[in-house]
């Protein structure tokens, strides 16, 4: 694939639309790039390391409030959607080694509750917040959050065809296949897990940030709703899980299906989206992206994705770089509570 | 501040039992399926919300709820189970995972569409109070509590003594011992969501004369049957009863001292604690029931 090529023909497309769009286009614009970062991010916990995230409107409402208090508090809206996606990746750095010592279900139910005990906090630290009223800002122009949510979707797409190829996304894989043996075979999963998680909060941050300033307001249900997560994972699934194009082909079409169906008929929608989602697990799984590639469309007849992709791997390593993952000394016992066979 | 000690102790205990009852099924059906049903908690939501309307709407007795709304659970379960859950059997967690996710939001929001987003209360049934351990306790919530109690303790001795509770039990521990040993593993789990989902559905129906329901009761409730299976540890079934107890007692006690809203993240922050302290749970033995 010439990902880096459509990047630069993507990076192209968004570059002109500004001067020849509408304002229609450059809104709708916005929400696709922002649900195409979010998207990529979620991928990467969720397709490579292959722990259901059912938690990143954690991240993303977190970035949202700080950056609409630092953007309160007199700052520019650029440093404070860089602060933002800090504070994001401090606390999937401080939640990291307990939630990742969950596994499949727990993990999933324990970052849901991180979302909704983060709307409780906003909610209820309404000294800080405004609680449900909210916080308004100034409304900021558009375009420089267009441009800042282009750059961060780009650089989403091509950090992510880079992990494709790199020794830490095919550990991520391993990690998915099979933890254990992950495990067994010198690969630091809880450190490398951590890493993972705080690469996919980064963003979310930065995004949440960029979308208080680009609504000018923001209060705990849109700062923690439930419809960006849903949105973000169907769009991801639709797509093809842990695959380079998946998110942004899943965010494209859906994009568009919102676009149709949630000014029109706000109460069906997210029910809908659950339609979606299901309907791609029982009869999609592998997304629009490898059922185009490979005309697979079950699970149960098709090898274990992960492990074939470092058989494909082993006859093409031609230069070594896609050798099987490192040998480390002394495997750690798996600090594993459950086991999710 | 002798008084509101008691009382608060009375509510909270009072309040264990049904996330006892809620977070009982949850952790069987886990313990056999290994798969966390996200749509358990619309069962009692949903559940709460036809008692109010049987009750309330049709002028049906209470008593007709409780035995319609678990056994109409217990075959919404099963449908579940068979449609969806079983279909997935050879896929990757992940796959279950989003299913039961989407699920739980095809039925959220059709509770929304069906019921609106308010609450409703079924205020009237089981109303006056009765004196226990010297404090004034709502009948609702008395029958509430021994019913939920009594059905959580009499699902362990079904699971301990009888021959399909051990069946149950060896699928959950070892399922290819109870392959081996002739068990239809099967018929384990259609029996286990059938009987997970009726006390998630029967938790429902307990709480609507007491509780306001609405269709997002769910979300809410299954986050606080999530944080007493993991203090409790996970798939242990007399874990989860103590450990309702003890976060029942907890949650009242936080949200006495601290407000509501810190009341209820209290539970999440002592459920991180005990993972980062204790990750097996307080009873905890590995996946066990």
């Amino acid at each position: 694939m010439r990902i880096p090529l459509l990047i630069l023909a993507l990076g192209a497309a968004l570059a002109i639309l500004p001067f020849v769009g509408s304002e229609y286009a450059l809104s709708f614009t916005v929400q696709l790039l922002m649900f195409t970062a979010l998207a990529y991010s979620w991928n990467i916990i969720g397709g490579y390391a292959g722990y259901t995230h059912f938690g990143q409107v954690a991240f993303f409402g977190l970035g949202a409030y700080v950056g609409a208090l630092l953007i309160g508090a007199g700052w520019h809206w650029l440093p404070a959607a860089g602060a933002a996606s800090l504070a994001a990746v401090v606390l999937a750095l401080v939640l990291g080694g307990a939630m990742l010592r969950l596994k499949g279900s727990f993990f999933a139910i324990g970052m849901y509750g991180l979302a909704r005990v983060g709307e409780n906090f906003a909610l209820g630290f309404d000294g800080i917040t405004q609680g449900g009223t909210g916080l308004y800002l100034t409304p900021a122009d558009l375009k420089p959050i267009y441009a800042a949510l282009a750059v961060i979707a780009l650089a989403l797409i091509y950090g992510t065809h880079r992990l494709d190829n790199a020794r830490f996304g095919l550990q991520l894989l391993t990690i998915r296949e099979d933890e254990t043996a992950a495990e067994a075979l010198g690969v630091r999963t809880t450190r490398l897990k951590i890493a993972a998680f705080m690469i996919s909060a980064a963003a979310p941050g930065a995004v949440g940030a960029l979308y208080a300033t680009y609504l000018a307001f923001i209060d705990p249900a849109t700062a923690f709703a439930p419809m960006t997560e849903l949105t973000t994972i169907a769009m991801v699934l639709l797509g093809g899980l842990g695959t380079v194009l998946g998110p942004l082909v899943g965010a494209v079409l859906l994009s568009v299906v919102n676009e149709l169906l949630w000014s029109r008929f706000p109460e069906l929608y997210l029910g809908l989206v659950g339609v979606i989602i299901l309907g791609a697990v029982l009869f999609m799984p592998r997304g629009i992206v490898n059922a185009v590639a490979r005309r697979r469309w079950r699970w149960s007849a098709a090898p274990r994705a992960g492990l074939r992709r470092l058989a494909d791997a082993v006859p093409a390593a031609d230069t070594g770089r896609r050798a099987l993952p490192e040998t480390a000394p002394a495997p750690r016992a798996p600090d594993v509570s459950v086991r999710s066979t | 501040m002798n008084a509101p000690v008691l009382e608060l102790l009375v509510g909270g205990v009072l309040l264990g039992g049904l996330y006892a009852l809620m977070a009982g099924g949850l952790n069987l059906i886990f313990g056999v399926m290994r798969v966390v049903n996200f749509a358990h908690g619309e069962f009692l939501a949903i559940g709460a919300l036809v008692t109010v309307s049987l009750v309330a709407g049709a002028q049906a007795p209470y008593w007709v709820a409780l035995i319609v709304v678990p056994a109409g659970a217990a075959l919404a379960g099963l449908v579940l189970q068979t449609f969806v859950i079983r279909r997935l059997a050879d896929a990757p967690l992940i796959m279950s995972l989003l299913a039961t996710y989407a699920v739980s939001t095809v039925l959220v929001n059709a509770a929304i569409l069906i019921w609106g987003g308010g609450y409703r209360g079924l205020p009237g049934v089981l109303s006056g109070s009765v004196r226990v351990a010297g404090v004034d306790v709502s009948v609702a919530r008395f029958t509430a509590f021994l019913v939920a109690i009594g059905t959580s303790l009499a699902v362990w001795i079904f699971l301990r003594s009888t021959r399909t509770g051990r069946a149950i039990r060896s699928v959950a521990q070892a399922p290819e011992l109870a392959i081996i040993s002739g068990i239809s593993v099967e018929r384990v789990r259609n029996i286990t969501f059938a009987l997970g989902s009726a006390m998630a559905g029967l938790a429902g129906v307990l709480m609507a004369p007491t509780f306001a329901s609405d269709a997002q009761l769910g979300s809410r409730f299954l986050i606080k049957a999530f944080a007493v299976i993991i203090v409790g540890g996970m798939g242990s079934y007399p874990g989860a009863i103590a450990a309702a107890m003890l976060l029942g007692i907890l949650e009242v006690f936080g949200g006495y001292a601290f407000g509501q809203v810190i009341g209820s993240a209290l539970l999440y922050l002592v459920m991180l604690a005990v993972l980062l302290v204790r990750p097996r749970g307080l009873l905890g033995v590995g996946a066990r029931i």
